[in-house]
């Protein structure tokens, strides 16, 4: 008996440290790719001189630049960083940047509060617009007024929607481009078992009825993080309370207790009731939702219109590559406003650190000049399927060929206007309360009715200590 | 070293960079965040004190509570499972008597890897779909798990890989205590006529009670600090159901920007560790006159 078990508990942990060994290469990986800088600072030193033979030996020095490019999904974007790296260095004498990638969540959660906390952000950094990033940090005086250099590059106009990034009138981030939300399809297996892309509510619940009796999962949903889940409730609360409702909260005109609002609460719940989304969400992360997606485990996925890159790589969607579709959130039986309107924003961009000496006030200067232009965004828009935040002329929108990024634009063409994440509108108490709220959701540990009650006590002492 | 002890002022000399030093990293640290324990503070803007708020509604946080709940829950798991385990394989162990030196290393090596590894380890053991233990369970058609994903069952999971990882380091511990035992005591015992586990448990085991009690306060220590092992497996997901105290505390401070709570809940943490651990000297280590801590 003690020998069996012996035997056993050595088998064991010998398994367990040849897992061991694989498990850490793969953890180690994406740490790995991140100190990605030195390559187009290689080539710099070489090239200046050549170029600029007028200026006098300048003192070297590197601005820090954080960015949240990492991994394959982002390779695109990344390509167009490096290349206005590139440019911007050798257009400033002595300049290197020092690019550092973090992980979205871990950059906007974690490491950024905390060094804006300190004092010591990068220079340049990945920022997201509204109350709980970009307008916070900005009254407490951390972030470059860009006002003055918008007005010397003369592009303050340009801007689509800066309105999530602007306090008492002064710009402090700039949106590197927009985004819509909406559903993606699988279209071979929509053919398969005869379902057309839904353009009602019902239809598309049929679709989810459809594809969950043949086996398949009808949402792929990873929700450990919970701003996953938040991005189809936030939509669905546009549509059941209206695309006023989101701005609402904070001037107190819409409820989250509201009957309007907990239907959409209780509409999640019940398509995670019915098993509508992955088993397991609350383990899965972001990643994994795609993953669903593209092996064909889910027929439909509720994501950004950033995602739409992806699904034209053969490495990223393999079989899937060129058969996605793209549907907006069909309007709700009895919904509230205008059911045309789309989730859409512009909240993602740079920030700049307040605390700039003057060679890298002109970095930076260079850095916005080389980024924000109408050839970066076109090629933002083409290669990455980001949509612009700039105004692009007709003829240079008219250059899209990809399918899905046509659809997007069409629909938000044709929407009736735009509603934003409700997390770059309430205050960030609240925001967090959502992502707990939504989780004990899923779990079934509390229900629609208690989410809305939890989110508007919330809600009120925010209010409440605002004025 | 006879006129050092003579002359202060050499004496100073060596010991006040020390003590500079100490002071610059531990004693300062302390004290200012006891005070920001006593602010509302957001990290940017100028904290403001609030007396006690902070731990008022400490104890009025339902969520914090749970997180306490949550701790005992590890405390009582380490003295009432992972204890007994310890002994049984230290015990085991001891009484092998070819390739010791590899058994001792295997049980060993868990706890020199970093908690990061062994949290993806782990998370790819635990995998619902494609994980060995849930591959294993199928073969006895048992539907698959969601093992990290459940709130039935992820405090579990992370109280085994916390016990898989801590556990070796432990036995080494008690199988030294258990090899310093003269031989002769043994051998008189076989003489006797008593069986292996007669042996055991009235004689292996009472001798090293006193190696067992260190074993058991440092595990009480290390459940009321565990937060790596949290972090890395689930960040105190799924709602909750294995958020620890400590893990609570970097999620407001940290990512709720929550700075002046946050801290106010690591002096609750450091208060709570020292009352346990003292309660714990006090009734059951101080008894055994020989361990000296």
């Amino acid at each position: 008996m003690t020998k069996q078990l012996k035997s056993v508990s050595i088998l064991v942990l010998g398994i367990a440290l040849a897992l061991a060994g694989c498990a850490g290469g793969n953890g180690a990986e994406p740490a790995g790719e991140t100190p990605a800088a030195p390559e187009p600072a290689a080539e710099q030193p070489a090239e200046k001189p050549a170029e600029e033979p007028k200026e006098e030996t300048v003192e070297p020095f590197t601005v820090s630049l954080r960015h949240i490019q990492i991994g394959e999904a982002q390779k695109f974007r990344k390509a167009i960083l490096d290349d206005v790296v590139a440019a911007t260095e050798a257009e400033i004498p002595g300049l290197t940047f020092e690019l550092d990638g973090v992980e979205d969540q871990v950059n906007r959660f974690t490491k950024l509060p905390a060094e804006m906390a300190a004092g010591n952000p990068p220079k340049i950094f990945d920022l997201f617009g509204g109350t709980g990033d970009a307008l916070k940090y900005a009254a407490a005086g951390r972030l470059l007024d860009l006002t003055p250099i918008l007005a010397e590059l003369g592009i303050g106009d340009k801007f689509l929607n800066l309105s999530q990034f602007t306090l008492d009138g002064k710009v402090y981030g700039l949106p590197i481009g927009g985004n819509t939300e909406g559903f993606y399809y699988n279209q071979a297996m929509f053919e398969q078992y005869g379902i057309a892309p839904p353009k009602t509510w019902e239809e598309l619940e049929a679709a989810a009825e459809t594809l969950k009796s043949n086996g398949v999962t009808p949402f792929a949903m990873g929700s450990k993080g919970a701003w996953v889940p938040l991005m189809m409730v936030n939509t669905m609360i546009g549509r059941y309370a209206g695309p006023e409702s989101i701005n609402g909260f904070l001037s107190g005109s819409a409820k989250w207790n509201s009957p309007e609002v907990v239907a959409a609460f209780a509409k999640y719940k019940e398509w995670v009731d019915k098993g509508y989304f992955t088993k397991g969400e609350l383990g899965l992360e972001y990643a994994d939702m795609l993953n669903q997606f593209v092996t064909g485990k889910a027929g439909m996925m509720f994501d950004g219109s950033w995602r739409s890159s992806v699904f034209k790589d053969p490495e990223q969607a393999f079989d899937l590559t060129g058969k996605v579709g793209y549907f907006n959130m069909p309007a709700v039986p009895n919904g509230v406003g205008d059911q045309s309107f789309v989730n859409g924003n512009y909240g993602n961009g740079y920030g700049f650190s307040a605390n700039l000496n003057e060679n890298e006030l002109k970095a930076v200067k260079a850095f916005i000049k080389n980024l924000y232009n109408d050839e970066m965004q076109l090629r933002g828009l083409l290669e990455d399927g980001v949509l612009p935040s700039m105004k692009l002329s007709d003829d240079a929108l008219s250059k899209v060929e990809d399918p899905i990024v046509k659809e997007v634009m069409n629909l938000m063409k044709t929407a009736g206007g735009a509603f934003s994440h409700f997390d770059s509108v309430v205050q960030s108490d609240v925001y967090k309360e959502s992502e707990a709220q939504i989780q004990k959701l899923i779990a079934g540990q509390a229900s629609p009715e208690q989410v809305g009650e939890a989110m508007q006590k919330v809600q009120d002492t925010a209010n409440a200590s605002q004025q | 070293m006879k006129d050092t002890m003579r002359h202060p002022g050499v004496y100073a000399l060596f010991v006040v960079p020390t003590l500079f030093l100490y002071v610059l990293f531990f004693v300062y640290p302390m004290i200012t965040s006891l005070v920001y324990g006593f602010t509302d503070w957001n990290g940017l803007n100028d904290p403001r004190y609030i007396g006690f708020g902070n731990f008022a509604e400490a104890f009025g946080d339902d969520d914090f509570i749970n997180a306490i709940y949550n701790n005992i829950v590890f405390i009582l798991f380490a003295a009432f499972v992972q204890v007994p385990l310890i002994v049984f394989f230290a015990i085991l162990i001891s009484g092998v008597k070819r390739f010791q030196g590899f058994y001792k290393t295997t049980v060993f090596v868990p706890s020199i890897l970093s908690t990061s590894v062994i949290g993806i380890l782990w998370g790819f053991i635990y995998q619902p779909e494609v994980g060995p233990l849930n591959r294993a369970l199928g073969w006895f058609g048992i539907e698959p798990i969601y093992w990290l994903a459940d709130m039935k069952w992820a405090m579990f999971a992370v109280l085994a890989t916390n016990a898989w990882q801590w556990m070796g380091f432990f036995i080494v511990l008690v199988l030294a205590a258990i090899l310093a035992i003269p031989k002769e005591l043994n051998e008189a015992a076989d003489i006797d006529g008593a069986s292996g586990w007669h042996k055991a448990i009235h004689i292996t085991v009472p001798l090293i009670n006193p190696i067992v009690s260190v074993v058991i306060m440092l595990s009480i220590a290390g459940a009321m600090k565990v937060v790596d092992i949290v972090l890395v497996m689930t960040n105190g997901g799924p709602v909750g159901s294995t958020e620890v105290m400590a893990s609570y505390m970097v999620t407001k401070a940290i990512n709720y920007g929550e700075y002046g709570y946050g801290t106010a809940l690591s002096i609750v943490i450091f208060v709570f560790a020292l009352l346990l651990t003292a309660i714990y000297q006090l009734l059951v280590v101080r008894r055994q006159e020989r361990v000296e801590l």
